[in-house]
């Protein structure tokens, strides 16, 4: 498959007319990727008939400098350092017809701090490339020098542990239902229940903005209020994510603002603000030492499927970069999509200070993240306090795990909802550090504790049948078994 | 955890049915695995013929306690402090990991470190500092083994600003209630640690084994004197063994003798005088042979020779 | 009211032995492990007072156990907690924190509400317990 250089070099190459990409630059095998570039590996699937090659080389070529015809103006430039180098091209495994590209492009290619930017490099024009059946950014490595210049999480988790005062759990949190519809006044109600039972935060949906049925800053005084009863009546600190989300920046601005005059801890965006946006928010929310909370809002029209769009582990990468707190990541075992190994990845590259290739979790890369804050992985989506185990076996304990429907649709009520969920986590963590085998005692772990709690004894019972059991759209390539060529 | 002092097991009428478990004793003794530590301790030393039997004896109550507890036949804490009594050098603090070892595998201490102490670690220079400084100590003990050398120093009944009796105290204390999460070892000379058990007789009732450690034989310190050469890649010459043997009878009359100590700073010495002696001649080539080899010079140069000429 | 701070605060009160199997995971872990009490138990209270030093270098649970005994004997009429702290790079900070001593009765905390403009309102949580001097706070005084 990697086989030497063909590239057409000196006079010849610009000679007008059309030439294969891969004989432009662009496929270049013999090319040592420097620790300064950025590397992009994408799966590419080319229409019938196209040379694989040929094929990642105008992957390489359409997504830096290249266009469909050779061109004179390229040399007023120092054409070869800004050509992206596709370096290697492996074939997928379980999958023909679908190929790993890997391609690096020179640092220059990018401004500084700018994930609009990158974004709009790296997939800005390549993905509705006719020649390609489908194409996926699958992973990216980040050089320490582009890294660098990024404010990252405008909090992160150590710094948030500290404001909040809470080590050595997950934390705790629920979504408001039903998501649409209620008045400001319901909604700080289910913000105070939820918070007085034991839950640490509480959340808007992402869609709940600013709606005829209420309107944002109804939702932002109710809320505090209900915030502030909880913590006098608890004596822990406690917030609930005020969805700042609006049409225009200054719109958001704005609400930001209103909820820090209001004492909140934390605030939210969806990321469909953009990019852009969300980089901005960072910035405010590390000036006025806010907690930022991003929902991954519509990222599985891309990021589901193999075979086409941009897998979530890059959204996730570019997230940490621009700078937010909090950002759902896969449950596992709830209702959305997520197999155990990917979300593994998925979570490792919120959390870690180094990732380490790890085929079988799909991370394709060693990436340094250069002490740049962790991210805070949220895990939201049908999941309930019998999963207990499951949850912090597969997810660990820097994660929050919001327990929506399974705190709100409680038969005893919402605290008892909250308090439920709360007593199975402290005795799940209990006996997880005495060291006892929590992932096969689990239920024995929460019969025991339910014993002395009447609520997490009704939430299990309700439950106790509750799974979601369905094939995985989308799941790693490797497995550990599987040799492979490295 | 909360009892002060675990309650003596109930008496039980033999005519009740005793428990059926049966244990195996071999597959016990391997399963442990104190064996191997019973042979390093045999390898290790040379000669201690008496402390190594009864450094075995222990071993064998331990693990009947061990196997006697899994009966349900007894659920005492048993006491395990000990002292150790005998001139310096003697293979003390060796015998004393090798003893935690033991009691770590039996499972009657919980993490197995040794913290080994003198005096000075254990007692403030001025009010209110002794008795944090015992406890930062004992608290890097907990769950291992204290070996306190030189324990008699501990206590100086002549100078009256002296803060060693508070430190008393609390080893007392702890050696009495804590038996579970902790073992103290004391040792030092023999009749100096007689005296100090004398005037102070807490001590003597806690300690269940006492453990004297003879001086090393003449045929034992060669002995140890080979093998500490050879772990170094030396001999001696056959003059030079010779020439030894008379040292270390002449040097064990003299003072201040610390028996396996002593050989050693004795070997380094010659070892020096070796080193002098080849290079005072620089246009000499030299094997292996040649540096390996301690020479009778090298031994008969000692002052411990001029002294017996001197007399 | 039972002021639910730290890890376990939702679980009954944990016995010696439950609190022995938590420190000896924290050192296990090679985090040192922290005694502070205090009388103010407000949610923003980060500084309680230390008992002693954070103990680095333990291997055994026995002698966290022992500084606590000692700490409720003087200390015992208010909040005790234990943590724990890990000073490895990505995390120099507590990773393990719960209450292991309670006064008898807790008063708990009063909301304050002071009206400003519009319909903003300023919160303050105030803990009944600080009405009191320092050292009066818990107990039949």
């Amino acid at each position: 498959m990697n086989q030497h250089s063909i590239t057409v070099r000196g006079k010849d190459r610009y000679k007008s007319g059309v030439m294969e990409y891969k004989k432009m630059g662009y496929w270049e095998p013999d090319y040592v990727p420097k620790d300064t570039d950025i590397i992009a590996l994408f799966r590419v699937t080319p229409q019938e008939g196209v040379d694989p090659i040929e094929a990642s080389a105008a992957v390489a070529g359409e997504s830096s400098t290249a266009t469909w015809t050779v061109v004179w103006t390229d040399r007023l430039t120092a054409a070869e350092k800004y050509r992206a180098k596709c370096y290697r091209v492996d074939p997928v495994p379980n999958s023909p017809g679908q190929y790993f590209a890997y391609i690096a492009y020179d640092l220059d290619l990018f401004e500084n701090g700018s994930i609009a930017n990158l974004s709009a490099s790296i997939i800005g024009n390549v993905f509705g490339f006719k020649p390609l059946k489908a194409l996926r950014l699958e992973d990216m490595r980040l050089p320490v020098a582009y890294v660098k210049t990024f404010q990252g999480p405008a909090t992160g988790i150590v710094v948030e542990r500290e404001r909040m005062d809470k080590f050595g759990r997950p934390l705790l949190g629920a979504t408001v239902k039903p998501k649409l519809g209620l008045s400001g006044r319901n909604y700080g109600r289910v913000v105070y229940e939820a918070l007085k039972g034991g839950l640490d935060f509480t959340k808007d949906d992402e869609n709940i903005n600013s709606q005829p049925f209420m309107h944002w800053r109804e939702r932002f005084l109710y809320c505090m209020e209900a915030v502030n009863k909880a913590q006098a009546a608890s004596g822990e600190i406690k917030g609930t994510y005020l969805n700042v989300t609006a049409g225009t920046m200054e719109d958001m601005y704005e609400r930001a603002e209103f909820a820090k005059e209001l004492g909140s801890v934390i605030i939210m965006i969806d990321l469909v603000i953009g990019y852009t946006a969300i980089q901005s928010m960072a910035k405010w929310a590390r000036r006025n030492d806010m907690i930022l909370h991003l929902h991954r809002a519509g990222h599985s029209t891309y990021t589901r499927q193999r075979s086409h769009g941009v897998s979530f582990r890059v959204i996730a990468k570019w997230m940490r970069l621009a700078g937010v707190d909090h950002i759902h990541a896969g449950t596992v075992v709830g209702k959305l999509e997520g197999d155990p190994a990917t979300t593994r990845g998925y979570y490792d590259i919120c959390r870690e200070d180094f990732n380490r290739m790890q085929l079988e979790h799909g991370v394709f890369f060693d990436q340094n993240w250069a002490s740049l804050n962790k991210l805070m992985p949220v895990a939201s989506g049908g999941i309930h306090a019998g999963q207990m185990h499951q949850l912090l076996d597969h997810l660990g304990e820097d994660v929050i795990l919001q327990f929506g429907g399974g705190t709100i649709g409680h038969p005893m009520g919402i605290q008892a909802g909250a308090t439920a969920n709360r007593v199975a986590l402290e005795a799940m963590i209990l006996a997880r550090n005495e060291g006892r085998d929590y992932l096969h005692e689990g239920p024995e772990i929460l019969a025991k504790a339910a014993a002395t709690c009447t609520p997490l004894k009704a939430a299990l019972e309700v439950w106790k049948d509750v799974t979601f059991n369905y094939e995985s759209t989308d799941m790693p390539d490797y497995v550990p078994t599987a040799s492979v060529s490295m | 955890m909360n009892s002060q002092v675990s309650a003596p097991a109930a008496t039980r009428d033999v005519s009740q049915t005793l428990p059926t478990e049966q244990v195996d004793l071999r597959r016990e003794f391997n399963e442990v695995g104190i064996g191997e530590v019973l042979d390093q301790l045999d390898r290790e030393l040379i000669g201690l013929k008496p402390v190594k039997t009864r450094i075995r004896e222990i071993a064998s109550l331990l693990l009947i306690e061990r196997i006697r507890k899994r009966m349900n036949l007894t659920s005492d804490v048993p006491t395990l402090h000990m002292s150790f009594t005998g001139n310096p050098g003697t293979g003390k603090t060796t015998v004393a990991l090798r003893i935690a070892s033991i009691l770590h595998k039996l499972g009657f201490v919980r993490r197995g470190q040794v913290v080994s102490v003198t005096r000075d670690e254990l007692v403030g220079q001025y009010i209110g500092h002794t008795a944090p400084k015992t406890k930062e100590i004992l608290k890097k003990a907990m769950g291992g083994v204290l070996f306190i050398d030189e324990a008699y120093y501990l206590h100086r009944p002549d100078n009256e600003r002296d803060y060693g009796q508070e430190a008393i105290e609390i080893l007392l204390q702890v050696m009495e209630s804590q038996r579970e999460d902790l073992v103290v070892i004391l040792a030092g000379y023999g009749d100096r640690m007689d005296k100090f058990f004398a005037s102070n007789p807490g001590f003597r009732s806690r300690i269940a084994h006492h453990i004297d450690f003879p001086d090393y034989s003449d045929d034992e310190l060669l002995a140890i004197a080979e093998i500490m050469l050879r772990d170094m890649n030396y001999k001696f010459s056959s003059d030079a063994r010779e020439a030894f043997v008379r040292y270390i009878s002449l040097r064990k009359t003299q003072p201040l003798f610390s028996n396996a100590r002593s050989i050693r700073n004795a070997l380094d010495r010659m070892r020096l005088r070796q080193a002098n002696r080849l290079v005072a001649d620089l246009d000499r080539v030299l094997t292996a042979d040649d540096v390996m080899s301690l020479e009778a010079s090298d031994v008969l140069a000692s002052r411990v020779f001029m002294k017996t000429i001197s007399e | 009211m039972r002021v639910t701070q730290g890890c376990f605060s939702f679980l009954p009160d944990l016995t010696d032995e439950q609190i022995s199997r938590q420190v000896q995971y924290c050192l296990h872990n090679g985090w040192a492990v922290n005694i502070e009490f205090t009388d103010d138990p407000h949610p923003r209270n980060n500084f309680w007072e230390m008992w002693g030093l954070p103990m680095f270098d333990l291997r055994d649970a026995a002698g966290v156990l022992m500084e606590l005994t000692e700490c409720r004997k003087v200390y015992g009429d208010r909040y005790i907690r234990l943590s724990a702290f890990d000073s490895s790079h990505g995390w120099e900070s507590v990773r393990l924190s719960f209450i292991v001593n309670r006064p008898k009765e807790e008063p708990g905390f009063r909301l304050e509400r002071h009206e400003v403009s519009g319909r903003n309102i300023r919160y303050t949580t105030k803990s009944y317990a600080v009405d009191r001097p320092e050292g009066l706070r818990y107990g039949d005084k």
